[in-house]
């Protein structure tokens, strides 16, 4: 674990800060300096529609009750635990954390280990930037959980990491702890480097050598875990052998194999689609989730059939050629043939509104609205093993949580508070206050740089000066040109 | 327009002749239309329930409740229906690039910083798959413009069903286009100089180009002997003359504040700034200055990292609340064209009254791209160009049902997507899984 980034940046600027008091509240958008909210013994929700995700449906006039981070009651006229903090759902609609099931948001530096055909050993885990911006935007827009993948330039990526949206712990507190670990796999134009502009191309340059790159992985796989038992078999000091030599990469691989290590394919067209299914069956373990997979619609039945999930844009094509027969009711053609379906950003803008990505599988294909709104919650849970535990407002079930001023797939609607595991992180009263006590401390620091730079140079500490902040937008995958600089802003 | 009464007078002269072949002609200009029973939303004045719109040819006749039918005139029942003017795209690529990443399918950018004499609609591809996505989603015009830098060239507003650009052409040319010189980052970071000095160097070449250009229209004016033409700057006379607006393009605060100090200083003064969200920071000089704004879009993230969360989404009420003529158009992706009305339903969530959002995108846009004679709203004399909806189209589970283009209604059908929709939902499910064969 690489230990939390330092915003050099902004060193000279805190350091004028130093003496000044930090807020420690909900909606400061530098929550990342703040102590964690508090997780009240109780909190009620009370008098909301509840839109659970769950066996339960859409409960009109509900409430719901949260105890020490869990879900404890949804009912009506629930009794308030003394003490308990009370919000009033009046006209508001509460539905479970939006999930995001295919991100590159809060990703220290590149999400692309691109330089050989596969990296399985590498780890997004070791990169988590805690500070990033995108945590607060997010929760801003009702999400509680995030899949952070590496990027798609090899066919076989990287360990991936899921993480839970809280704002201000430390990178190691961010991850989903109990979420099984996971794998990214990549299909075409990307692994085949078809829009980079390199110099040095590698293999492969087609379709067909990514199914063998992806192939040949696990038939070394194969091998290495019998070396491994043959050694072990021999029980300690009985082997003549020396041990296999350790190799991070075919360890997850051989985890893949062994159903322990989920595979998020990033995938698009029909065949390839089929390819990566049979490598699979072949080798006797199932893909947890098709990423993006816009032509899944054309075999929503091999999908269901070989029972993988499929996490996709609700509406995007035309970027790259083999997007041009993506269609926006692909989610419901799915959905109709009983597969797991999520909608997912891949992009951290697009991320803040999933709630209204979901509203796009009503408009195309008039998917039930409760339907719809579990391609955010529930589904993308499923699809990354972790809905024991989030993605559906049950009893038992982390109180990761949106509250919205009105219906969740509405564009006039706004989320207003925000909680992960009971505690709040996002609360749009409080941000509003936080914005005047931000505008208040720009104006002491700006006050503060222009008396220093005003005294005599001798006076003036010498001191780096502070480097203007660098921000990148967007990680998106979808559209890899290379693997050394991120997407300019509208290209996904 | 002038091809319709053209084609009049041709039907009147060839007489039956012309009629044999009825077929071939895009729609007869003295066909009567009455679609009745929506609810009708002009945009112009308040909806009308139970409301009633009459077609004559390619134009709207009436607007009203109960209006008197004309004799002979096709009925279309919209009870329980919405109708909408058509969406008025204020700004995009979209119909100069197919594919992105496929080179060979974009014009949107050409090379050099010089290109006024670049005219958008020549590569506006009439039979892109993009068109017909774009349509379903009741978007019926667009302003298209290109990219690039500094003077790009002229922008058109084109109608977005026809046979070629030429009849698709709405207005052409809208506008010059300047996509101004970046500022340099603040504060004295690393690379600062250079990026001045590239600020520097490109702002030297605006203001060579629009020095060469006075000069090549004075020595033009005086007949001067030996003048050769020059391609063009002579497409910057009709800027120099005031007879064009200049749509200026530039995006942060400091970006924006420096064409318009440099747009004041050359006294152009028909200007519209394309810009994001940062113009809300500057509403007090917009309106001073009496200057109109295309928004591009309302879903992007803050300008800058410390800034709101939620900046892109309250620009266009900010604007609003200051009295600035706006309008709203979308990041500049074309495959989401179709998307444009909900950049303007999330700037209603944060502020913008919901009539004031359906205007951004309807009759807002039209008036600032000059085109509100023949766009923007539902109004006798105006291209027959609307759709018919089962709710509120800036709400995205609205379905969009029907939509007509000039006069004519479009073929939803007609459209790759669903094309592919109709074809794979009617997939019969195979009778047993295939196997893991190899």
């Amino acid at each position: 674990m690489r230990s939390p980034v330092v915003k050099k940046s902004l060193v000279a600027l805190a350091a004028l800060l130093a003496a000044a008091p930090l807020a420690a509240q909900t909606g400061d958008p530098a929550g990342w300096r703040n102590s964690q909210p508090e997780q009240p013994a109780a909190l009620l929700i009370q008098n909301a529609t509840v839109w659970t995700s769950g066996p339960q449906g859409k409960l009109e006039n509900t409430d719901v009750l949260v105890q020490k981070g869990k879900i404890a009651a949804i009912g009506k006229s629930l009794a308030a635990p003394a003490g308990a903090v009370l919000v009033d759902g009046n006209g508001m609609h509460l539905t479970a954390g939006i999930i995001d099931a295919h991100s590159h948001s809060a990703v220290v530096g590149n999400v692309n280990e691109g330089s050989h055909i596969s990296t399985a050993e590498v780890r997004i885990a070791d990169v988590i930037d805690s500070e990033a911006s995108e945590i607060y935007q997010q929760l801003g827009g009702g999400v509680t959980t995030i899949n952070l993948l590496h990027g798609s330039a090899n066919s076989i990526g990287g360990q991936n990491a899921v993480i839970k949206m809280r704002w201000g712990a430390l990178p190691q507190d961010l991850l989903f702890d109990k979420a099984p670990q996971g794998i990214k796999f990549a299909l075409g134009e990307n692994p085949k480097q078809s829009n980079w502009n390199v110099e040095q191309r590698r293999y492969p340059q087609t379709r067909q050598g990514v199914e063998q790159s992806i192939e040949e992985r696990f038939l070394a796989a194969v091998d290495y875990r019998r070396q491994w038992k043959e050694y072990n078999d021999a029980g300690p000091g009985k082997s003549s052998r020396v041990p296999p030599r350790r190799d991070y990469q075919l360890d997850a691989i051989v985890e893949i194999l062994e159903g322990k290590r989920l595979v998020h394919a990033h995938s698009y067209r029909a065949d390839e689609i089929l390819m990566l299914l049979r490598v699979a069956e072949k080798h006797g373990f199932k893909i947890a989730s098709l990423q993006h997979i816009l032509e899944g619609y054309k075999v929503a039945d091999e999908i269901a059939a070989h029972g993988a999930g499929a996490s996709t844009f609700s509406d995007w094509w035309a970027y790259k050629y083999e997007v041009i027969d993506a269609i926006p009711w692909n989610g419901a053609i799915m959905w109709q043939r009983d597969v797991v379906v999520s909608f997912n950003s891949d992009d951290d803008e697009l991320a803040r509104r999933l709630n209204l990505e979901a509203a796009k599988a009503v408009r195309y294909g008039k998917v039930p609205e409760e339907e719809a709104l579990k391609f955010v919650t529930l589904n993308p849970a499923k699809q990354l093993g972790i809905d024991k535990w989030v993605g559906s407002i049950e009893v038992g079930k982390d109180a990761d949580l949106a509250l919205w001023s009105g219906h969740p797939m509405s564009t006039y609607s706004r989320c207003e508070k925000t909680w992960v595991d009971g505690r709040k992180y996002f609360d749009r009263d409080a941000d509003q206050e936080s914005r005047k006590k931000v505008a208040a401390e720009r104006a002491e620091l700006i006050a503060k740089i222009k008396a220093q730079a005003a005294k005599p140079a001798a006076e003036q500490k010498a001191g780096e000066p502070a480097k203007t902040p660098t921000y990148n937008q967007s990680h998106g995958d979808t559209f890899c040109h290379s693997s050394d600089h991120p997407h300019s802003e509208g290209q996904p | 327009m002038t091809l319709f009464a053209n084609r009049k007078k041709i039907a009147a002269l060839a007489g039956g002749l012309l009629l044999a072949s009825a077929p071939l002609v895009a729609q007869d200009a003295e066909k009567v239309l009455v679609l009745r029973g929506a609810t009708v939303h002009p945009v112009s004045g308040p909806p009308i329930p139970n409301g009633m719109v009459v077609v004559r040819g390619n134009k709207i006749a009436a607007v009203g409740a109960g209006l008197d039918i004309p004799a002979g005139a096709e009925q279309i029942d919209l009870a329980g229906k919405h109708l909408y003017p058509g969406f008025v795209h204020a700004g995009t690529q979209l119909g100069l690039v197919e594919i992105e990443s496929v080179r060979g399918t974009e014009d949107t950018t050409d090379i050099g910083n010089f290109n006024p004499d670049h005219r958008a609609e020549v590569a506006f591809h009439a039979d892109s798959l993009l068109l017909p996505a774009t349509r379903a989603g009741g978007v019926v015009a667009a302003h298209v413009m290109m990219q690039g830098n500094l003077f790009v060239g002229t922008s058109a507003v084109m109608r977005l069903q026809g046979w070629n650009y030429e009849d698709m052409t709405i207005a052409s040319p809208v506008g010059q286009h300047l996509y101004f010189p970046a500022p340099p980052p603040p504060g004295e970071g690393e690379g600062k100089e250079e990026a001045k000095k590239k600020r520097d160097e490109a702002l030297k070449s605006v203001n060579d180009a629009l020095a060469d250009a006075h000069a090549y229209k004075t020595a033009k004016a005086a007949n001067m002997h030996g003048l050769d033409v020059n391609p063009k700057l002579e497409a910057m006379i009709p800027l120099l003359e005031g007879k064009q607006p200049l749509y200026i393009h530039a995006d942060n605060k400091a970006q924006i504040e420096a064409a318009l100090d440099w747009a004041k200083e050359k006294e152009f003064k028909k200007l519209v700034l394309v810009a994001g969200q940062d113009a809300q920071l500057l509403t007090d000089r917009l309106k001073a200055e009496n200057i109109s704004v295309i928004l591009t879009g309302a879903l992007a993230l803050p300008e800058r990292k410390a800034d709101p969360y939620d900046g892109a989404f309250t620009a266009a009420a900010k604007l609003n609340e200051a009295g600035i003529r706006f309008c709203m158009a979308d990041r500049g992706t074309p495959m989401l064209s179709r998307n444009l009305p909900f950049n303007a339903g999330m700037a209603a969530a944060f502020g913008l009254p919901k009539e004031a959002a359906l205007r951004s995108v309807t009759l807002s846009a039209a008036e600032i791209l000059g085109v509100a004679d023949h766009l923007g709203s539902l109004e006798a004399g105006k291209e027959a160009s609307f759709f018919v909806s089962d709710g509120d189209p800036l709400e995205i589970t609205t379905h969009i049902e029907r939509v007509w283009i000039n006069g004519e209604e479009v073929d939803l059908e007609n459209d790759h997507q669903r094309r592919l929709w109709h074809r794979y939902e009617s997939r019969l499910k195979p009778a047993a899984p295939a196997s893991a064969k190899r």
